[in-house]
């Protein structure tokens, strides 16, 4: 499988004509790296991958500005299924799974595109990361334990053969035990099949502690970014975003400091 | 005895008619989302397609029933492009008024090509009676019969295995992760239409052939409508039973009770179902995990 960027340039998105969402955001992921997108709730994460995977319209969102391209190639405003073609997959937050739908439906369902051959080799692969969802094959979906929904989520989009998988909140609502399984199965994904990962993230810890790259959200907009290392070294993201913070209590100046330090930055 | 025995038999040839139009409703319904309120009428349309059909080319009933499928087919498919699918996004509540829209229009355009008056519909086959003991039936009736039954056996294993339906259950439950899958909702919504449109037109041909081609034909809507809410809105097999079951029902009450309460036998019984089970007999409940 060819190799493609993501380049996601000055974006900026409104909803319903009124509401901007995310202003001037730009972000990059190459290929073989994950690229972390951290932020708290509604900052914006979610519709930076809305408008990648294109589902906006569903929601009156709208590209008002910049450019979202994938190997080169405009892909701003295209139909879902398009994006989903040329290799962007979204595991949606909340995992989305067809409840009615049993595992395996599930699954080729997210192999809707590909043929019965390339779909029983991807089915199977799937299988070898979560062996657990080969048990489960016959079961309905949504009386799955929510790690093993989780899972399903993962595998379905995986079975749609991508070059990017964009993951939205992938350890929301789950036991710490089974956010550490997906997390390996993520990394793992991204060190043997060379896959891209946008991972979204509240779990700042969690995601930087597998991505290369990392960029904070606030409000619509980019505040910081740079190397997981050097984000999980930053005294500011350690105390907002990582709860680490020195041995004494910080005083609300010193936040102040902070806020005012990022409208610097961005 | 006999009479209990012909007024069931009728119940089962009516309520297959009604089956296949509930199954109609339901197949719409899964797949977008939206209650058509023109199904009667699309029968209708339909009925009227075959009796021209075969007034124009007498003596081909294959040619009759063929040529009128066909018909259904585009019926299903102009809709769908043309009305349906600029509607997508909008609120059910302005899409559903459309489908009333449609209906009305469907109504007066039969008026307008064609006449006010009833005909029957002959394509040479179907008027002749079976005895089954001391019941005569008349084939057609079995033929609808043995139809709806094909129909829910085709139905069936559309939503098991093939990939289109079940692409349509994943839109039914989800239409925006579907989306996300890559799986066009605009293309099952299609189908979905034209599906509904073919067993509304099988429906009125039907009709047509045991009872006639009439202005009023779209009341097979009226009728047909219970069953679905019944069966469960969602539940295409459900509500092709359930239209047996009204029909059967409706046939009883008019035999001995009142005939004025056969229109609003069907009504009846779903009120009463709809309080114990408000999801109707066969629907899907919302899957919750606790």
């Amino acid at each position: 499988m060819s190799q493609a960027t993501l380049e996601i340039r000055n974006l900026q998105v409104i909803y319903g004509g009124a509401i901007e969402a995310v202003r001037d955001v730009s972000v990059r992921v190459e290929p073989g790296r994950i690229v972390a997108l951290l932020g708290a709730n509604g900052a914006g994460k979610s519709t930076l991958l809305k408008a990648v995977s294109g589902v906006l319209a569903k929601e009156e969102g709208e590209i008002e500005g910049g450019a979202i391209t994938f190997g080169g190639r405009d892909i701003a405003g295209l139909p879902a299924e398009m994006i989903v073609r040329l290799g962007i997959v979204q595991v949606p937050e909340g995992r989305r799974l067809f409840a009615p739908l049993t595992v395996d439906e599930n699954l080729e369902m997210g192999g809707y595109a590909a043929g019965p051959r390339v779909l029983a080799e991807r089915r199977a692969m799937v299988f070898e990361l979560f062996p657990r969802l080969a048990e489960r094959r016959r079961q309905i979906s949504g009386y799955l334990s929510g790690g093993e929904q989780q899972m399903v989520a993962i595998g379905r989009a995986l079975m749609g053969g991508p070059r990017l998988l964009a993951l939205d909140e992938p350890s929301l609502g789950l036991a710490p035990i089974v956010i550490d399984q997906i997390y390996s199965v993520i990394a793992r994904l991204n060190k043997e099949l060379g896959l891209a990962v946008l991972l979204v993230e509240q779990n700042a810890q969690r995601a930087l502690d597998i991505a290369d790259y990392g960029y904070i959200v606030e409000r619509g907009r980019i505040v910081l970014d740079g190397e997981a290392d050097s984000l999980t070294a930053n005294d500011d993201v350690r105390e907002f975003y990582l709860g680490v913070s020195g041995a004494d209590q910080k005083s609300l100046r010193e936040v102040k400091h902070y806020k005012r330090r990022k409208r610097w930055l961005s | 005895m006999q009479y209990l025995v012909d007024l069931v038999v009728s119940g089962i040839a009516v309520g297959a008619i009604y089956g296949l139009v509930a199954m109609g409703f339901a197949l719409i319904y899964k797949a977008t989302g939206l209650v058509n309120f023109a199904q009667g009428e699309m029968a209708m349309v339909i009925a009227y397609i075959a009796w021209t059909i075969a007034g124009t080319v007498p003596g081909h009933p294959w040619l009759v029933v063929g040529g009128a499928l066909v018909a259904a087919l585009l019926l299903g498919l102009v809709i769908e492009r043309l009305i349906m699918r600029p509607m997508l996004g909008e609120p059910v509540f302005a899409t559903v008024m459309v489908t009333i829209a449609l209906a009305v229009i469907l109504r007066s355009l039969v008026l307008l090509v064609w006449d006010p008056y009833p005909h029957a519909l002959d394509i040479g086959v179907g008027r002749d009676v079976i005895h089954f003991g001391g019941t005569g039936v008349r084939s057609a009736q079995v033929a609808v019969m043995a139809t709806l039954l094909a129909t829910c056996a085709v139905m069936w294993a559309f939503f098991r295995f093939s990939r289109i339906g079940k692409a349509m259950r994943a839109v039914a439950a989800d239409e925006r992760t579907a989306q996300l899958m890559g799986i066009s909702a605009a293309r099952i919504h299609a189908v979905a239409w034209v599906g509904s449109s073919l067993i509304a037109g099988i429906a009125g041909i039907f009709f047509a052939l045991i009872y006639d081609v009439s202005p009023n034909l779209y009341h097979v809507g009226l009728k047909a409508f219970p069953a679905t809410i019944l069966g469960g809105l969602d539940s295409v097999l459900g509500s092709g039973l359930s239209g047996v079951v009204l029909g059967v029902a409706e046939n009883l009450a008019g035999g001995y009770l009142a005939p004025s309460l056969k229109e609003i036998t069907g009504f009846a019984v779903i009120i009463a179902v709809l309080m114990v089970r408000p999801f109707g007999l066969f629907g899907e409940r919302e899957i919750e995990r606790v």
